[in-house]
């Protein structure tokens, strides 16, 4: 994949008007680490984010992640693909089918599923999702993101 | 017999006064806090301003490992600077002021509805927001319903800049609610 010497995304993305319909993004992976989830800016204000007694009492198997992490991290790959297209005129929408628990491994994935004239360029149409190590199901959605439009 | 209930140090290492100001703290959230359900009548409607200055995009940006340097107004050793992105100057990474919504549809001048858990979004960018912006966070709740046995507050959401009135992102989303 196409990266630049100081980290950034391509301006443009790695996506463009030729990239055709099945084209796998490459994820993210990022841990769980308890120490981010429950950071001031992320989870402090609910001890389900990082607390072990407190998400025992509500019956969760450890601290979760807040699901806007997930929807981050998938944000993530999805700027390394569209680069300023994602900033202007997109859509995510995301869905929070399973907790993600403290310490798991998260990988995110997305596949082009349909490709749309619009304007002078296409509307993307991206199935995003991410999973943990054993292939457990996270987080479903969709993204929408115009090139050359 | 060892004990299968969870310990506060589990996940952490921790002395025994950690252990203490943690347990002291969880039970202060706990004190006053209501339900999500109980505390939300679909038509309500809140609006705050967030600034979103260097240091708070930062924090957010670091708290998922994303080290864009499109994000950054703020860097060690220069501490304030301008930025670098394809829009001009840095920007704030996409869903952002997505995180920051709950602040405002969780009315914050109430104990925060702790156990509460957010479950879905359909969310719409329609522009870059540059760092040091101030934007208007407005929320409507929009429904409430049971699925599953379960019981759900829906919103709507925009985010507008304050000084220019530029319509930044809007959204739908879905919580939890004990």
């Amino acid at each position: 994949m196409t990266t630049t010497r100081n980290g950034a995304p391509p301006v443009e993305g790695v996506i463009t008007r030729d990239t055709p319909v099945g084209y796998e993004l490459v994820g993210v992976k990022k841990k769980a680490a308890i120490q981010l989830m429950g950071s001031r800016l992320w989870g402090r204000f609910n001890p389900n984010h990082w607390d072990p007694v407190y998400a025992a009492e509500t019956g969760l198997d450890a601290p979760i992640q807040t699901g806007e992490m997930s929807t981050a991290y998938i944000a993530e790959m999805c700027v390394n693909h569209f680069g300023r297209n994602f900033f202007v005129g997109s859509q995510m929408n995301c869905k929070y089918v399973a907790s993600t628990l403290a310490n798991e491994v998260i990988t995110t994935y997305g596949v082009v599923r349909e490709k749309t004239p619009k304007g002078g360029g296409f509307r993307f149409k991206v199935e995003v999702w991410a999973d943990n190590d054993d292939g457990q199901r996270k987080t479903v959605g969709w993204v929408e993101a115009d090139v050359d439009v | 017999m060892t004990s299968t209930r969870p310990a506060t140090d589990d996940l952490r290492p921790m002395t025994e006064i950690q252990v203490q100001q943690t347990r002291d703290f969880v039970d202060s959230l706990n004190e006053k806090s209501q339900t999500y359900w109980d505390m939300v009548t679909v038509g309500d409607e809140l609006s705050r301003d967030l600034h979103l200055t260097p240091e708070l995009v930062i924090l957010y940006a670091d708290g998922v490992e994303d080290y864009n340097p499109w994000y950054e107004g703020w860097l060690m050793n220069r501490w304030h600077v301008e930025g670098e992105s394809p829009f001009g100057p840095a920007i704030v990474p996409p869903m952002l002021v997505s995180h920051f919504v709950l602040s405002v549809q969780f009315d914050h001048t109430k104990p925060f509805a702790i156990g509460t858990i957010h479950t879905s979004h359909e969310s719409q960018l329609f522009a870059p927001i540059p760092v040091g912006a101030t934007v208007r966070i407005h929320t409507k709740a929009i429904d409430k319903f049971v699925k599953r046995e379960r019981r759900y507050v829906r919103h709507e959401v925009t985010v507008t800049d304050v000084e220019t009135g530029t319509l930044y992102f809007t959204e739908t989303r879905d919580n939890l609610s004990r």
